[in-house]
Order: C-alpha cells, then structure tokens, then sequence
C-alpha cells in the first residue's frame, strides 16, 4: 500500500469520524446516569434494566428529548461490587455531572451509594422492591415499598382463608426487615404468634429482632426445611411467604414438589421472582405458585401492548454490545424503571429545570404517569402510588392476574406501625 | 288461599328447578357469574349433584380452556372449542350445557376464558373430592379424603363411612379414620367429640394437632375436664409419634445427604487421593456431567441450539414422548461419565501429566483450568442457569409411617451404594485396579515392573473424572445446573476426602456420611437446644440466636468439628501410608 493511499485512507476515515461526532455535539444533551451490575452475581438480573432504560431514553429522544435536550446515557458498571457501586456513583456526580441517576438493585448496593448521593445533593431512582425503613430526599423510590407487595399479598391469602404462614428467605437485610413487618403485620390481623412458621430469634430483653427461616445465597440443601414446612401445612391452611432470592429456589422447589406439596395443599407466595428470574428457573415447578408485583406483562392495556411490542422490536435491533435479544420478558422493576425515567421527565417539565432541587419539589407536589401497569403517582415521601397485581404463575413462565389492588400510597416506615 | 298456592307453586317450581338443573347447567351458570363469591356459591351447588361427567369441565375451566362467547344481543354462552384448528386458527364451538355443537367456529385468542382464583379451585376440588373418594389413583383419593378431614363438614360423614366400609387399601383406611375423627370433632356431641379423641390417639395423626390444639383452648376456656384431659392425653400421643417421625426423618436425610457428598468426593477420593494431584478443576467436571444430562435431555425432547464463540451449532431433537423421554436420564448417566471421563484425560494429558510430584504447582494450574472451563462453559450454554426437568420416576415420594422418603433421594442413596461398590470392586478385584492400585503406592517400583505407569495415570484420572461426571448428573436433579455449579461442591468434595483420609475409599463413605449426619442432625436438633444455649455466658444470646438459623448453623458447626479433628488426626480417618504421598 502507498503511502499516498494510507493518508488518504486516514483523511477518510477522520472524515467519518468528524460527521458521526459533530452532530452529537451540535444538539445540546443532558447527561443521565446508569448503575447496574453488568458483571457479577446480579449481572443476570440487573443487566434488563439497564436494556430497559436505554429503550426509554431513546423512546424519549425519538419525541424530542426533555426540555428539548437530548438524554446522553452514561453506563457505568457496579459489578455485583458494593464499595465498587460508590465510587461509579462519586464518578457519575462529580465527574460526568449527570443529571440525574438510574440504578442499584439490591438493598446493599442503595444503602452503599446513599452517602454519595446525599453529599453531593444527587438524585437517585431506585426500582426493585425494597424493605422499607429509609426516605432519603436524594432517592425517588419508585419500587415497591412493604405496602405494596408483602401486605397485600398475605391479605389476599388472608381472605383465601390461609390461616398459618410459614416465613422463609435469604439471609439478608430485605427479608428480614420485610419478615418482621409482615410477622407485626399478621399479628396485628389476630393471627396467633404459633400460626407463623420458621422460628423467631430474640435479643436479651425477649424482644423479637428476626423472624422466620433463612438460608444463604447458593444454599442447596432444603429436605429438613420442606420436612418442617411438611409438617407445619399437614393441619391444611397453611402457605409459606418465600423472600428466597434468585437460584436458591430451584432446589427449594424441587425438593418442595417431590415432598409432594402443591400449590392447592399449601401454596408459596414468591416477593423475589419475576417474569424475568422465570427465565432461569423451571417455571413448570412453581405453576399455581404466587407472586405480588405492580406490573406483570399479562396486564391487557393498551399501554401495556404497545410497551411491550416496542421493547422487542428495539431489542430486535439494538446494537448494545452483547445484549440478549432472544426469550426476552417484562417485569415489574423493568416497567419501574420505565415509569422513573417519564417521571423524571415530567418533573423536569414542571420544574423547567434540570436542578435536582427544583426536580425534587416537582416530585413532591405530585406527578403522574400512565405507565404499563397503570397510572402512578409521586408523592411527598419520595416514593410511588400505584397499582398491586396479585398473580398466579403459569407453565410458559407468566402471571395469571388474580386480584389487583389500585391506588396504594407507597408508605415506607411500617415497623412499629401495626403493633398496638 | 290463592296467594298461598301461588306462593307452594313458585317454591316448588324452585325447588324442582334446583334439583332438575343439571350439573352441566350449574357450571355454566357459574362461569358467568359476576362475582367470584357467586361463581363460589353457585358451584357449591354442585356437591353432592356431580357425577364423572362434570370432570373434563371443570378441568377445562382450570386449564383456561372453558370459553365465555358473547354474541351479540344473546345471553352469554359458555363453550369449550373442539377439534383442528383451521388457518385462522378457530375450532368448532360446543355448547357445555347441551353438548352439542353450537354452531360456529371461534378462535381461542379472541375469547375470554372463565376466570378462576385459588379460593374458585378449591371449592371446585371440594367437588371433585367427592367424586375422587373413589378414584383409582391413590394419592389423589388420599388428597382428597385429607382435605375433606381438614373441612371438618359435617354433611361429608356418610360419604367417609360409605368409603369406609368398602375401603381395602390400608393406607387409605388410616386416612379415612384420620378424616373421620377430624370431621367429628366437630361434634356438639360430647361423647362423639370424646371417641374421635380417642381416635386420633390411637391413629398417633400429625395432622391433627392444631384440631386438638383448639379443643383444650376451647375445653379450657369453658373448664370441660374429661375433653381437657382427653384432648391433652391425644396430644402427648401425637408429639411422642413426631419425635420419632423427625427422628427417622433426620436419619432418611443425612444418608441421602451423606450419600451426595460421597458421590461428590468420590471422584476426588481417586484424583487426589490416590493419586495425589490437587486437582481444582474437579467441581469442573461434575459441571460437565450436569450439562452432559442437560443436552441429552434436550436431544431426546426438541433439540438444542448452541452458539460457542459466535458459531452456531444446533443438536437436532428425537421429539421423543412418554416413557421414552422420560428414559433419557438412563442414558445420560453413562453419557456423563464418558464426557467428563474424556475431559479428564484432555486434562491429564494436557497439563497435570507435566506436574506429578509438584503439588503446589498442580494446584494452581488446575485452578486456572477449572476457571477457563467455567468460562467455556458459560460460553456455549450462556450465563444463566440451565433448565433439567426431573423424570416422573425420580419426583414422587413414599410415606412411611408419616416419614416422607422423596424418590430422587432414595435413587441418590442406591446409586452412591451402587458406585462405591463398583469402584472398590474396580480396584481390588480387576486387573485395571491392580496396576492402579501399584502405580499409586510406589511409581518406581511398578514401572520397574513393567507397568506402563504413563497409561494407568490417565486411566485413573479417567475414573476420578468420570465419577465426578455421573455426581454431576446427579446434582442435576436436586440443584442448580449453571457454569459456577461446580465451584459450591469443590470445597464440600476436599472436605470430605480430607476428613476421610487421603488414599482409602473407606474413609471418603465414612466421613461423606459422618459430615451428611452431622450437619443434618444439628439442622434438626440445634432449634431445640438452643434454650439450653442461652445459659452459656458473654455470647448464650448469639449462640441462641444462631441455632435458630439452624441451616447456616450446621455448616459453621460441620466446620469448626473439622478443624477441631483434623488438629487431633492431621491426616484423616484413615491414613494410607504410600510413597507417592511423602
């Protein structure tokens, strides 16, 4: 090759380079921040979400943008790493200056980046469900709040007549603290204290700190559990509220379904598997098994249609390197992740500004969206009034929508609440 | 006198109306029901009132498949769709309440089906139950002689004692005793209330204690002494009969997690033990025969598509049904332990044959392959766990004497029987074994013999690789298949050979069954002592608080026995003496 014809190939390619630049640079953009693991334990989970966001952002920028400025996503990568979640947030705030911050999933990685975020006078939307017992003005919370899916489903079994509860989960901090509002929660509702399965521990005054059986992440081996939950249904009337997070309930179905347990003789009501978790567990096991969200795909609306249908075709031409196009769903903390962003957006609106100050005043006089799972609503709390879906699980790894509950104001200090 | 006949005749109209109404009627009239409390009551109708008939109905409603066609202007009407489906993708229609076809043709998409709910089922299996005290299938007449026991309604006696009289299958006549006394608990008949007692004492029945429970509340609020006394006596009854149950329970659990655990470490018994090679990829190649069984699974159902590094390989299926489908587990036993068996000897070949005698060095060098082939593996099947169904055969259970003894546990217990016996057999009674055997007490002295001890190192690392393969078809069945699966049984299998003793067969069986029992046992007991826990001074509290999280207490315990005995037998159970070990 001459070297006449390598600079020219240079001259070209800078030419390329310079068009696909200039017009990013032309329009005025509004950084946005995403946080997710991309790698790591979460990675399977958390990586929808951020698939989820960049279809909003271009979704929004299709329309216009937000205040007629474009969402420029920057992506940083929290690797299952939770001192590693703080430092992407301390670099998103202070280095990138975004304007706001989508992300975390478990509670671990929110309670890490919330010091950054209230230093700095950020903004955080958080989507997954969540223990509750925390309201800082630096995070929308736009996931569900204890209220709104652990109460209403034990109420929902409450009027199928369950009468004993068996509480089982993940030793971590959202089982036990979702456990000791629902152990206040049932009492309150006259249920006697030996109706609740799975051992209490105590502190040295006899007061009840933790509730329930819990397993560690990646335990295998449920026989003596199953047994005990045998035993616990064998009087009828009995139903085990499941906090077990992600592949820890392959064997503990498993060993539930050759016990020869079933969703009629004592069924399972799950707060930790979506439609998404379905994909990687055997949705054949737990058909007729409960779950209690604020959106399951099933929900026929239009709004619903429509998000779903657009979701898949971006996915279907998406470049993001790596994404999974095939056997894709939509599940609730996506469609939370969805409705945060068109909040955001409104708030942004109604403030007409971009200053997480005034976005924040917007959030607290009341905004609302029509989302897929219906309309939300934000309130002064930080937090969302929505809609509750109880649903059934089928064989293709859906819900089966049994009882919705509308309009249910997201209240997040519930312990203590309910004990007279 | 007008008014009155009047008012005889509309009753009577009623009533004939009621009792001429077929089941078939009543299911549709409440598939349309408003509410899901009027679907509920109008289906209650239905007890007593149904015959075989109303089955495929019911279970077409709970299979979404009863239809609510609203034509326009015309009552709703109820229909199940029947036969092929055309290019639009309707079926002929079928009136429930006639039978007969109505007429059109519709698509299943655009109809709405019957809703139904948790409570709805119940009650349309309260209908069934009565028809199922018959069925010829006894886990389902089980089920439902429990639930009409745990109903405790009065009106299902006779069909209980009609059961009764002509019952003859054992099981089903304890269960029917069981049902009987529950149901005449309820009694307002102090002397029945008292036989049922003395029922259900004799019965020693689990499921009764909450009954029994409320009756000494209600018998001790309104000082009734004999039923206090009766009810008390029933109770101690049935906690004796649980001690046992739990105890037999717990013996069942640790052989079957005993069993696990040998057929883990087995494999890593011969690799590391006899031959001494720290082999780290070990939890690797159990991996392999996990997916080994997950691909033959899917070649024998529809075939599988598989995309390792961008290429795009795809396993056409057998489509097979049945039986024959369900058999493809048979097959992926030997499957697995003749890919993990090959891997073995790529691996043998490839690296360890360089490093024998340099333990340090083997160790680090199999970690680096053990991560490779965690990332080869999550190459080709993706990073997400993988799907292995259970067969029918390995997912029902036996109830002995109210002790529950899953089927998959049970094959786990004969296959670990079944390999151990086989391995020692390999090893002491054939020829393979006897060089084996030789090479890993002294190399020198049996390559001066002639052995080609090149040969019978890869054999032997065959072996160890090809039982980790069969472990891993097996975890398939109780577990998570995914790339990291091996890396939560590497620790568990070097526990167990540690423990036992490196270089005897004998000391893996016995401490995979000791460290089985051992974590069982406390997972049981240590709820029960840890009152006694509390009395223990500066950390009783924490101590308590741990025994009741008796899952995670066991394994801390297991570990923390460990070390204490490996500080009393630094090398195990039972201590080979051999030259390739010094």
């Amino acid at each position: 090759m001459s070297p006449t014809r390598i600079t020219s190939l240079f001259s070209v390619g800078a030419l390329a380079l310079a068009s696909l630049v200039s017009p990013a640079r032309a329009e005025e953009t509004v950084k946005v921040g995403v946080l997710h693991s991309l790698s790591g334990t979460m990675a399977i989970s958390e990586t929808s979400l951020r698939d989820v966001l960049l279809f909003t952002f271009d979704e929004i920028n299709a329309k216009g943008g937000v205040l007629g400025k474009k969402i420029e996503p920057v992506v940083v990568d929290g690797a299952s790493n939770w001192p590693l979640f703080a430092e992407k947030a301390k670099q998103l705030l202070e280095q990138d200056k975004v304007a706001v911050t989508f992300g975390c999933w478990t509670s671990v990685s929110r309670k890490s980046v919330l010091p950054v975020y209230e230093k700095n006078n950020g903004l955080l939307f958080y989507p997954v469900q969540y223990e509750g017992e925390e309201e800082s003005k630096n995070v929308a919370y736009t996931a569900e709040a204890v209220n709104q899916q652990a109460t209403p489903a034990v109420d929902y079994l409450l009027a199928q007549g369950v009468k004993k509860f068996y509480l089982l989960g993940s030793d971590y901090v959202y089982p036990q603290t979702t456990n000791l509002v629902l152990l206040e929660y049932l009492l309150s509702k006259g249920v006697p204290i030996e109706n609740i399965g799975g051992g209490f521990r105590k502190d040295a005054s006899g007061k009840i700190i933790s509730a329930g059986k819990y397993t560690p992440f990646g335990h295998t081996d449920y026989q003596q559990i199953v047994a005990e939950i045998k035993q616990f249904s064998a009087g009828g009337g009995a139903a085990v509220v499941s906090t077990l997070n992600g592949d820890t309930n392959v064997p503990f179905f498993k060993e539930y379904a050759a016990s020869g347990l079933t969703a009629e003789s004592c069924p399972v009501v799950s707060f930790s598997i979506s439609e998404d978790e379905f994909r990687g567990l055997p949705a054949d096991k737990l058909v007729g098994q409960l779950g209690c969200w604020t959106y399951f795909q099933t929900i026929k609306s239009p709004a619903n249609k429509k998000f779903v249908t657009d979701f898949q075709a971006w996915l279907g031409k998406s470049t993001v390197p790596g994404i999974v196009k095939d056997g894709r769903v939509t599940c609730s903390p996506m469609v939370l992740s969805y409705d945060g962003v068109y909040l955001w957006k409104a708030c942004v609106e109604k403030a007409g500004s971009f200053d997480v100050d005034k976005v924040r005043e917007a959030w607290k006089s009341g905004v609302s969206f029509d989302g897929p799972g219906g309309k939300v609503t934000t309130q002064p709390n930080m937090h969302l009034t929505k809609n509750v879906f109880i649903g059934e699980t089928k064989a293709d790894g859906q819900f089966k929508i049994l009882k919705s509950f509308d309009n249910v104001y997201g209240e997040p200090w519930l312990k203590g609440k309910f004990t007279k | 006198m007008r008014k009155t006949f009047i008012i005889i005749a509309a009753l009577l109209a009623g009533f004939v109306a009621v009792y001429a109404e077929a089941p078939q009627a009543i299911i549709a009239r409440a598939a349309v029901a408003k509410s899901e409390k009027a679907q509920g009551e109008i289906l209650t109708e239905l007890m007593g009132n149904a015959d075989e008939s109303i089955l495929p109905l019911l279970d077409a409603w709970r299979k979404d498949k009863l239809f609510l066609f609203e034509a326009p202007g015309k009552p709703t009407m109820v229909v199940l769709l029947e036969g092929t489906k055309d290019s639009q993708g309707t079926q002929s229609a079928v009136d429930i309440i006639s039978g007969k076809p109505a007429g059109v043709r519709l698509a299943a998409d655009d109809l709405n089906a019957a809703s139904h709910s948790a409570n709805l089922r119940r009650i349309m299996k309260a209908v069934l139950d009565l028809t199922d005290l018959s069925s010829a299938n006894p886990a389902k007449k089980l089920g439902a002689i429990a639930a009409i026991g745990q109903g405790q309604q009065s009106e299902k006696l006779p069909a209980l004692e009609k059961r009764l009289a002509i019952e003859t299958d054992p099981q089903a006549i304890k269960a029917l005793r069981e049902a009987l006394a529950l149901v005449r608990l309820k009694s307002p008949d102090p002397a029945v209330k008292l036989a049922a007692l003395k029922e259900l004492e004799s019965l020693q029945s689990l499921a009764s204690t909450d009954f029994v429970k409320a009756i000494i509340k209600d018998a001790t609020a309104v000082k009734d002494e004999a039923l206090l006394a009766a009810a008390r006596s029933a109770l101690q009854a049935v906690e004796r009969h649980r001690t046992v149950v739990d105890f037999g329970g717990t013996m069942f659990r640790s052989l079957s997690l005993g069993s696990i655990l040998i057929i883990v470490a087995l494999g890593l018994a011969i690799t590391f033990g006899l031959m001494g090679v720290i082999n780290m990829a070990h939890g690797e190649m159990i991996a392999i025969g996990a997916y080994t069984t997950y691909v033959v699974q899917n070649i024998f159902a529809n075939g599988l598509a598989l995309s390792p590094f961008g290429f795009s390989v795809s396993l056409p299926g057998l489509h097979a049904t049945g039986w024959w489908r369900e058999s493809y587990f048979l097959f992926a036993l030997p499957l697995s332990f003749l890919v993990a068996a090959g891997a073995g000897i790529l691996l043998e070949r490839g690296v360890i044959r360089f490093l024998y005698r340099r333990p340090l060095e083997s160790l680090l060098a199999t970690w680096g392959v053990s991560l490779l082939l965690q990332q080869l593996l999550r190459l080709t099947f993706g990073a997400n766990n993988v799907q292995v169904g259970s067969p029918a055969y390995l997912s029902g259970n036996w109830i002995v004497g109210d002790i529950l003894l899953g089927w998959n546990r049970v094959f786990v217990i004969g296959f670990a029987t079944l390999i151990v016996v086989g391995v020692w057999l390999v090893l002491t009674r054939t020829s393979v074994g006897l060089l084996i055997r030789s090479v890993t007490q002294n190399r020198q002295m049996a390559a001066c013999m002639g052995v080609r001890t090149e040969r019978v190192n890869m054999l032997t690392f065959a072996l160890g690789s090809g039982l980790a393969g069969l472990a891993g078809a097996f975890l398939s069945q109780i577990g998570n298949v995914g790339p990291s699966l091996g890396q939560s049984y590497v620790v568990d299998s070097f526990m167990v050979v540690v423990v036992g003793g490196v270089g005897d067969l004998v000391g893996t069986v016995i401490s995979g069954l000791g460290i089985g029992s051992f974590d069982q046992f406390t997972q049981q007991y240590s709820p029960t002592v840890a009152g006694a826990l509390a009395n223990v001074p500066f950390v009783g509290g924490a101590l308590q608080n741990l025994a009741q999280d008796s899952a995670v207490f066991g394994k801390i315990l297991v570990l923390c026995v460990i070390i204490l005995f490996l500080q009393w037998r630094p090398s195990g159970l039972f201590a080979a003496r051999s030259r390739s070990l010094d």
